[in-house]
């Protein structure tokens, strides 16, 4: 194939539609914006793990879509999520990423969530319990009674995960919404607590869905030298890419054999419940969280946009919450020998997408971006992406590979078949 | 139970309060407002702020610093513009050098907790 000039290079790829994305759906600042206000306002978002709010009185605050959030352990041991905003002056109540109400602060008491610029003061369940001089500035035209804080619809499930709705009246419900893909591992993540044993955020130049497209699909594995020289064998490349409807997708499972990876062991003992030794399960949720059981340690990826091109995304490895200190020491070297920031693969696939991000900042030229492998369904297949762009498609009406004409709906034939 | 030492005279200062535990776990904050002294539970009424940090005492008038709830201890009014609900106290006198407290059983708050909403019907709410 010779090189192309500028008109050869511009030009659609020859594939059908469906098969390439044109690069403004990662680099456009107003598509951002879109999606932001279209999806991540209006999809459940899993913002942490309950075992991150072992106690009472226990909080942990988070964002999407750049409003903040407070989740909340009440006494009743209920999760709760309100938005971080004083109904006062707008002021950011709690600052902290995560901590305790139980014992008060020094502006504070005990059991309260307190704004520290007026000393508006509210329980776990979002009431205000206190407004400064309230009969002397508001005398009976506004109490208490009318300054509650906003409330969020919150659901803790699938593995303990914490899930938050923006939208008062979300177009699908959790269960619905994915239920489906989550059946793979539910009598795994569901059979006991689960434990947050790893935390780490990586904050990169590139859009969020590079990340969720890395996570799609298997064959960047020629990316990862390591495990290209030691680990592939034949079940690995046969495993199978299954799309569920709300733009969801899940990797079908193999058994890892780790003694032919290079100072690694087998991970039969700690398997999770119900899991057989050294099977490997991926949910790729739309719009952009992974969950990842490679049978002794869950991987939880959860994208942040920031930006067209700036995406916080955080990283969670769980366990099992009785482990011994032993058998958590253990899912840990699991855990972190793959996908630690210093392990096997995962700042390669940091690598992968900052690339992508060098090449699409905001004002780069669109250019067109394949999606257009076809191999049975396999790792090596780009069907995940086709099935996510046509559900992005579906919120954003937008046509992926022209993002300024509306959404049509693709060719039956042509669209993904979604598993029953 | 019934009388029951909680700690020395001398134990407390004057204007001042002082956090102790009798068998059962119970914590009693004993306070000296000069002209005598008032045992109570160890937290305020309006926010269960820990009184011995918060409690400050002047001509017998106890204020919980926070958001300035008062009571005077001789007399258990409440005092001051704040202050919506009365102070519960233990029995308490002083006896051969020991302030005693008289305790059936732990006095305790209600601090108000609602029940919940439905969810659907809670997010559903039109005003």
């Amino acid at each position: 194939m010779p090189a192309r000039n500028h008109t050869q290079w511009k030009a659609n790829p020859g594939l059908e539609p469906g098969e390439w994305v044109d690069s403004r759906v990662y680099s456009d600042q107003t598509i951002f914006e879109n999606e932001v206000d279209q999806i991540f306002k209006r999809v459940w978002v899993p913002l942490c793990h309950e075992s991150e709010l072992p106690k009472p009185y226990d909080f942990r605050t988070a964002s999407i879509g750049g409003e903040p959030i407070i989740i909340t352990r009440g006494p009743d041991n209920e999760v709760r999520a309100f938005l971080n905003v004083c109904p006062h002056r707008g002021m950011l109540i709690e600052r902290r990423p995560s901590g305790s109400f139980l014992e008060g602060q020094p502006s504070g008491n005990p059991k309260r969530i307190t704004c520290m610029f007026h000393a508006w003061q509210f329980d776990m369940k979002g009431n205000c319990v206190y407004v400064a001089r309230e009969k002397e500035g508001y005398q009976d035209r506004l109490c208490k009674e009318d300054a509650g804080l906003r409330r969020l619809r919150c659901e803790v499930k699938f593995g303990g995960f914490v899930w938050v709705n923006l939208d008062d009246n979300p177009k699908i419900g959790l269960e619905e919404w994915a239920g489906e893909p989550f059946q793979c591992l539910r009598e795994n993540i569901d059979a006991e607590p689960l434990e947050v044993f790893h935390y780490h955020k990586a904050i990169i130049d590139t859009n969020y869905k590079l990340w969720h497209d890395t996570n799609s699909e298997f064959y960047h594995d020629f990316m990862h030298y390591h495990n290209r020289v030691t680990g592939f064998n034949d079940a690995y490349f046969a495993r199978k890419n299954f799309a569920f409807k709300n733009g969801h997708v899940v990797v079908g499972t193999f058994e890892v054999n780790y003694e032919n990876y290079e100072g690694f062991e087998s991970r039969g003992e700690l398997s999770f419940p119900h899991l057989p030794p050294n099977q490997w399960y991926m949910v790729d949720l739309f719009p952009g969280f992974n969950f990842n059981l490679r049978g002794s340690a869950l991987r939880c990826d959860i994208v942040t946009p920031l930006g067209p091109d700036k995406v916080m995304i955080e990283f969670r490895g769980l366990g099992l919450k009785r482990d011994t200190p032993e058998e958590r020491q253990t899912r840990i070297n699991h855990h972190n020998s793959i996908w630690g920031p210093f392990g096997r693969n995962l700042h390669e696939d940091l690598i992968g997408v900052a690339g992508q991000g060098t090449t699409m900042r905001p004002g780069t030229e669109p250019r067109n971006i394949l999606h257009g492998r076809h191999e049975n369904q396999t790792i090596h297949d780009e069907i995940g992406m086709r099935h996510y762009y046509d559900e992005w498609g579906r919120w954003m009406n937008r046509l992926p590979n022209n993002p300024d004409q509306p959404w049509q709906e693709r060719n039956k034939e042509d669209a993904v078949a979604v598993a029953e | 139970m019934s009388w029951t030492k909680i700690c020395k005279a001398t134990d407390v200062a004057p204007n001042s309060l002082k956090k102790f535990w009798i068998a059962g776990g119970i914590p009693i904050v004993v306070a000296n407002y000069g002209s005598g002294y008032a045992a109570m539970p160890p937290v305020c009424p309006h926010m269960e702020e820990p009184l011995e940090e918060s409690g400050v005492i002047s001509n017998c008038v106890l204020t919980c610093t926070k958001h300035l709830w008062a009571w005077n201890l001789q007399t258990l009014e409440m005092s001051g513009t704040e202050t919506e609900k009365p102070i519960k106290t233990y029995d308490c006198k002083e006896e051969n050098g020991d302030i005693l407290a008289f305790v059936e059983a732990e006095i305790l708050y209600d601090f108000d907790d609602d029940d919940d909403m439905d969810d659907d019907a809670f997010f559903n709410k039109s005003s």
